[in-house]
């Protein structure tokens, strides 16, 4: 046997680890022959392709149906469009008129019209329209499956460690592999906010994309994911087993339901000061059950979502229907929505947008959003109608001055001034916040103090921001450091800004549930830490074994360590004398 | 035969979710209508047609039914067309 032992490292879309077996899917070559087929049997062939496209009609209800049970609504429409699709029945016409016309076999008919339709799609700069023919060629699979005889879609059940490996996956094969239960998978393409990468999360499967490396991935062997760091183990070491198989108790699903077992939220310091530890979320899920039944606070719920199902603004009925269902969930706890944040990374929400140089610096954020006034509005005003529970906070992005902060807070104005004339209730003492992620908020952090109810500190950003550093770019991707010095001065700043106008502080970037941090943060006096859900429960332990004046001493210590390995030594040992006890 | 033309005039066009939310309406009715665009006519009953006319924002859009509830059919396809497909105008 081969020596094949190799580690990929790739992009980490869903965190979690699996030990277990690859399965490759290979691409299939949808190309069928071309046949002549007698004048006779032309009927046969005709009757075929349409019992092929019933059939498959038949499934995607089917999978739409589960899903929707499964996860909820705003997932079960990503399979509406492959349905629009399947039941085209003028599309069907055409090519049955062919097969007559030409007397060729209906799957060869089929796939040149789907060939010819798709191919001017993929050069499209509408990403919906390249979406779109992803799920074209997804419910052509289908249909030519059934044609053929092949059962290519199956529902037999996988190896119980099975971690698939393909180019890519739609939402419509993860969710397929997951009810064939398998643990997790390894993509060639696809993006952290793809819906292969959203419902992947939702259903907390880890998911690494490795690019055009998934190829150097053999079939059935043993293989390590680790969705969290964005690497795949290929037919690991003993060793390498053991160690992954320690790392894996404190990650995925088991890290999730492990904070059933909590006994007090939120947890207190040994000297009973109370430290709210509150959960980053973007989907429906299985988590939500576990969250709410602890009355673990939301202190991010991302609504990116909601657009990259459609790559549109969905329309107020539907945002609030979306939003009300959370507030309920919830219903014993806080929930921070934040306003749409798109654009750059995420999603250009304008197909037809001209190219920017620089995506990152450019029309995203709030900034987008102040520019595309209904579809803020319309989204404030759903908001604010699912707040009647009085447990909404409402949060907005990308802040980089005042007269953004100002503006927003105008439209929001006029919004609730209209509900109230409409007699409509809303939460009129509703929380208006901002994130604090663009270095120039948090060097003012005063002058937002004065004017928000609550600030909430997005170090992802801030880090990329203040270093300079695209933590994507493999090249430079090791500069990316939240601990850096820098950065821990703008959140002190930020941090010391909201004691002064005694307003609630919170973090919510990955660093949040970072145990090294935890204390440092804690010390500084921010009162919510918002995290990943799967980093909750050992968050929640080490807030009981901090001592809240010691930590006090250790920012001091930190702060004027003047290096980030100066920084990191403090913590560290910080984290030592804690683990003594 | 009942004709029309609309005008799009939501900033982002007729893209794709439009595209979808207009051939749900148009497979209501009985008729044959058909949307014409610069030459290029496609079944309005046709997602795969339907997209494939990616009209901008001001671009002018004829409708053509034929069959028994033509004229209702008509009248809803432009009445959606004209209100900017319930998007940012």
């Amino acid at each position: 046997m081969p020596y094949r032992h190799k580690i990929l490292k790739g992009l980490p879309v869903s965190a979690g680890i699996v030990l277990g077996r690859s399965k490759v899917i290979l691409p299939g070559d949808f190309r069928v022959a071309e046949v002549a087929v007698a004048a006779y049997r032309i009927k046969d062939e005709v009757a075929a392709l349409e019992s092929a496209v019933a059939e498959t009609v038949r499934e995607l209800r089917h999978l739409r149906d589960t899903a929707g049970k499964k996860i909820g609504g705003p997932v079960a429409k990503i399979f509406d469009a492959q349905l629009l699709i399947a039941g085209d029945y003028e599309f069907l016409d055409e090519v049955k008129k062919q097969i007559r016309e030409k007397k060729r076999n209906a799957g060869f008919i089929y796939s040149s019209f789907i060939h010819t339709a798709t191919r001017p799609l993929k050069r499209s700069v509408d990403p919906y329209l390249r979406q779109m023919t992803q799920d074209i060629e997804a419910v052509s699979r289908r249909v030519l499956s059934h044609l053929s005889g092949y059962q290519e879609i199956s529902t037999v059940r996988l190896p119980s460690d099975t971690i698939l490996v393909a180019e890519s996956f739609t939402p419509g094969d993860i969710l397929n592999y997951r009810n064939r239960k398998a643990r997790g998978f390894i993509a060639g393409e696809g993006g952290e906010n793809s819906h292969m990468a959203l419902i992947a999360r939702s259903f907390m499967m880890p998911m690494v994309v490795v690019d055009v490396l998934w190829r150097q991935v053999p079939d059935n062997c043993r293989l390590i994911l680790d969705g969290t760091n964005g690497v795949a183990v290929v037919d690991p070491t003993d060793d390498e087993w053991t160690e992954y198989q320690r790392k894996r108790k404190r990650q995925g699903p088991a890290a999730v339901t492990r904070i059933k077992r909590l006994p007090e939220i939120p947890p207190t310091t040994v000297d009973g000061v109370p430290i709210h530890i509150a959960a980053n979320l973007e989907l429906p899920g299985p988590v939500d059950e576990i969250l709410s039944a602890q009355k673990i606070p939301v202190g991010l719920y991302r609504t990116e979502f909601l657009y990259l199902e459609n790559y549109s603004f969905p329309d107020e009925d539907a945002q609030y229907r979306f939003y009300m269902r959370i507030a309920e969930k919830y219903s014993q706890s806080q929930v921070t929505l934040r306003t749409f944040d798109l654009g750059s990374d995420k999603v250009k929400p304008d197909g037809f947008l001209p190219h920017e140089d620089n995506p990152a610096l450019g029309w995203r954020g709030i900034r987008l959003m102040l520019d595309m006034t209904s579809a803020f509005k319309c989204q404030i005003r759903a908001m604010l109608r699912a707040s009647v529970l009085g447990n909404i906070r409402i949060m907005l992005p990308m802040i980089s001055n005042l007269t953004e902060f100002e503006k927003a807070r105008k439209l929001i104005s006029q919004v609730m001034l209209d509900l109230r004339r409409k007699h409509i209730p809303f939460d009129s003492d509703i929380p208006i916040g901002i994130m604090v992620e663009v270095p120039s908020a948090a060097l003012t952090a005063e002058q937002f103090a004065r004017r928000v109810d609550f600030m909430s500190i997005g170090t992802n950003d801030l880090t990329q921001y203040t270093i300079s550093v695209d933590r994507n770019n493999t090249h430079v991707a090791s500069l990316y450091n939240p601990l850096h010095p820098s950065v821990l001065n703008l959140i002190k700043m930020t941090v010391d800004a909201s004691h002064k106008y005694n307003i609630p502080i919170s973090i919510c970037g990955e660093v949040a549930g970072d145990a090294l941090a935890l204390p440092l943060f804690i010390g500084m006096g921010v009162t919510q830490l918002s995290m990943n859900p799967a980093r909750i429960f050992d968050a929640c332990r080490l807030v009981k074994k901090i001592d809240s004046n010691l930590v006090r001493l250790l920012v001091g210590s930190v702060m004027s360590g003047g290096t980030a390995s100066q920084v990191k030594r403090r913590l560290e040992s910080y984290r030592n004398t804690l683990e003594k006890k | 035969m009942t004709r029309k033309t609309a005008t799009i005039v939501n900033k982002l066009g007729m893209h794709a979710r439009p595209a979808a939310q207009l051939v749900s309406e148009a497979v209501r009715f009985e008729a044959d209508i058909f949307l014409i665009k610069e030459g290029l006519r496609v079944n309005a009953k046709s997602i795969m047609g339907v997209m494939m006319l990616a009209a901008e924002k001001g671009s002018e859009v004829t409708i053509e039914a034929e069959g028994a509830d033509e004229e209702m059919a008509v009248a809803a396809v432009d009445r959606i067309i004209e209100s900017g497909f319930g998007e940012e105008i």
